[in-house]
């Protein structure tokens, strides 16, 4: 790629490149570009902030100082830096602090229309900017501002205007715009295309590019195009522009461009920040309709408020258990009820099990090293080193070390929500339930059953579910067993057709329970125990329901001890 | 082929690929750290690299990347063989870039291994 053509003189400054006329430079002399008052930057470097001053623009500069700003052409800025530290206070030195502006100002004029021959002219530029200014404030989105660009001055003979946006940590990155001025198009593009792309424009000096060069991108149209990269902390973007024709463009129209894209980077930014949160804010309204109690939000300064759809008008005030002022005028009132409980539980369930499953997966990570460590040197030692005996030896702990892998993989697949449960056979579920629960019920004796050929059945209900409800009644009847100091305690699970689903029986030979207690054995907070929360069977009963089952106990007069029965459908 | 460098964090199987190529008729070299591996790869040469992704200090990648000033990608996708516990899509089509073999830890069978790491 050449540099930019017919540049007459080049003065470097740092990483600027300022294009000065051989006239201008000696007029103005060392002094000028080197001078400690002036600092050349790209005005990528430089921070707007929003609040424009006059015809001024007031920057925060990197170092976090605060400047009157004069101005700004093509994409250089002239910076007075320094200022507030040289001149304490601005009343004081109000007349240096003039002088200088107006010396800046006149320089300006000179260095610019020198370096923008032709008809760039300070008119047209001025144009150019408040049209840019104006049509920023008008645009409600970033897609309307990509749109009305091509209303400006010098684009106005070209056809597409497009912005390709990546939002840091998205896997894809989004193109919108519009197409021959008229058709608005929407696609996605994958991160790795997108990347790529990006650092062509930015290392490209020259800006013009042919869809030819990224036919991975697929751009919707063909022909050349210009090309300009904005990035900042939460996106990188490339804003892009083509007149539909295979013709290279000018000097001037790709400095424009430049400028344009760099004066608009605030307003994307703008426009982006108010997209998140507009997204963020209608997501919050999802989540808070879909809340699992009753739930009010009021602004005691409107007076207005939200409620969601459990929210029912018969609720009355003795009903909150919770209120909070959550923010400002804002308050947030929870409501109760014994049935509407259950909702609370499940999300108290929901939490826990993703936690589980989130330290599962990390400790699955970090076991699998030391575990494929550990078979690899046994495996070197059986095969290189030891005979007889101790080969059988290594083998016993290649064994082992399987049987761990096999574990860790096993619970970290059951503690992943499935949205679309997969076929399971049922003796499986219930041997991992047991697995679960082997150090609880360590003493028992444990008999399981197969009725109706239910030995070989596959179930396909999320499997988490099902062994959350025969863990929690296998160790409820160890803990029995255990209370009632039981001799020969035992347990036993019998799998049955029942209907159209099929019952899985548990049953324990201790002092079951009392006929007036079984009343209240769902509902929540009940517990015979002294350490036991009161949740567990409500919380399984609730599981089931979930699953199109229930959880029932039988009653029985014939043995003294608890029968539970869960019934599940089988599809 | 003769000579091999191994750069594995894990002292338990950089050890154990160690004695079980050497049985083979490999001169191995080890590494634990991945800067230190790239030093021993621009002064040495290897006919084999078998590079652990998640090292402490850097990644595998970055490994291949800096072995660019010696290697030509051809050179590399011969050359390297990466092994990882973690194969998102991201890794794979990293790895696909650079046309290098890639081993799932833990292997599935241990004779295996070694023929796709050595042939």
């Amino acid at each position: 790629m050449e540099n930019r053509p017919n540049s007459p003189s080049e003065a470097v400054h740092e990483r600027l490149t300022l294009h000065l006329d051989p006239a201008v430079l000696e007029e103005l002399g060392d002094d000028f570009y080197l001078s400690s008052h002036f600092e050349l930057l790209p005005i990528s470097e430089a921070r707007y902030s929003f609040l424009k001053k006059g015809e001024r623009l007031w920057v925060n500069y990197p170092d976090g100082e605060y400047c009157d700003f004069p101005f700004y052409r093509k994409n250089i800025v002239l910076m007075l830096r320094g200022l507030e530290k040289k001149i304490p206070s601005r009343s004081h030195a109000q007349e240096p602090f003039d002088l200088l502006v107006r010396t800046t100002q006149s320089i300006e004029k000179r260095v610019f229309s020198a370096a923008s021959p032709g008809r760039h002219t300070k008119d047209l530029w001025d144009e150019i900017i408040r049209k840019i200014n104006s049509l920023s404030l008008e645009s409600h989105s970033l897609r309307d501002l990509t749109e009305k660009l091509l209303s400006v001055p010098f684009l106005q003979n070209f056809e597409t205007s497009l912005v390709i946006l990546h939002l840091k940590g998205q896997t894809k990155a989004e193109l919108q715009g519009s197409l021959w001025r008229t058709e608005k198009v929407q696609s996605f593009i994958e991160v790795k295309e997108f990347n790529s792309f990006f650092n062509s424009v930015k290392k490209s000096k020259i800006k013009s590019f042919s869809t030819d060069t990224f036919p991975k991108l697929n751009l919707p149209f063909n022909g050349s195009f210009l090309a300009k990269e904005v990035i900042s902390r939460k996106y990188s973007l490339v804003a892009v522009a083509s007149r539909h024709d295979f013709l290279s463009y000018g000097r001037e129209e790709i400095e424009l461009f430049e400028t344009c894209i760099d004066l608009l980077q605030p307003h994307f930014e703008r426009l982006i920040d108010q997209e998140f949160s507009d997204k963020r804010i209608s997501e919050l309204r999802i989540c808070l309709k879909d809340f699992p109690l009753p739930l009010r939000i009021k602004n005691s300064v409107t007076g207005t408020s939200f409620q969601n759809d459990l929210m029912k008008s018969e609720l009355q005030e003795q009903d909150i258990f919770f209120t909070k002022k959550v923010l400002g005028p804002f308050s947030l009132d929870l409501y109760d009820s014994d049935e509407l409980r259950h909702y609370a539980f499940d999300l108290f369930h929901f939490q826990r099990i993703s936690l589980l499953g989130e330290l599962l997966n990390t400790l699955r990570h970090e076991l699998s090293n030391p575990l494929f460590g550990l078979m690899l040197g046994s495996q070197m030692f059986r095969t290189l080193e030891v005979s007889g005996d101790n080969k059988d030896l290594m083998k016993e702990i290649e064994k082992n070390v399987a049987r761990c892998q096999v574990i860790i993989e096993n619970f970290s697949n059951l503690y992943q929500i499935q949205n679309d449960p997969k076929p399971v056979l049922l003796k499986k579920i219930i041997d991992e339930s047991l697995v679960l629960a082997k150090s609880e019920g360590r003493e028992m004796i444990k008999k399981v059953s197969f009725e109706d050929d239910t030995e070989y059945l596959e179930i396909s209900v999320p499997l988490i579910f099902v062994v959350q409800i025969l863990f929690n009644l296998i160790v409820n009847a160890a803990q029995a067993l255990r209370d009632a100091g039981t001799r020969a305690g035992e347990l036993s699970i019998c799998v049955s057709r029942e209907g159209e689903g099929i019952a899985i029986h548990v049953k324990d030979n201790g002092p079951g329970i009392a006929e007036e207690k079984v009343a209240q054995l769902f509902k929540p907070f009940f517990t015979t125990k002294a350490s036991g929360t009161g949740l567990g069977l409500v919380l399984s009963r609730n599981l089931a329901l979930k699953m199109g089952g229930n959880l029932e106990y039988i009653m029985n007069n014939e043995s003294s001890g608890a029968h539970f029965a869960l019934t599940l459908p089988v599809s | 082929m003769k000579k091999i460098i191994i750069i594995e964090d894990e002292i338990l199987i950089q050890q154990s690929l160690k004695k079980l190529f050497e049985r083979r008729g490999y001169s191995v070299d080890v590494s634990a750290s991945g800067k230190t591996a790239i030093d021993m790869i621009l002064v040495n040469e290897y006919d084999r690299i078998i590079c652990d992704l998640m090292l402490q200090d850097i990644s595998g990648f970055d490994v291949i990347e800096e072995s660019k000033k010696k290697f030509s990608p051809e050179d590399i996708s011969k050359i390297f063989v990466i092994m990882t516990a973690y194969n998102s899509p991201q890794v794979l089509s990293r790895a696909n870039s650079y046309q290098c073999r890639l081993l799932n830890k833990p292997f599935e069978d241990l004779d295996e291994a070694m023929r796709l790491m050595t042939e």
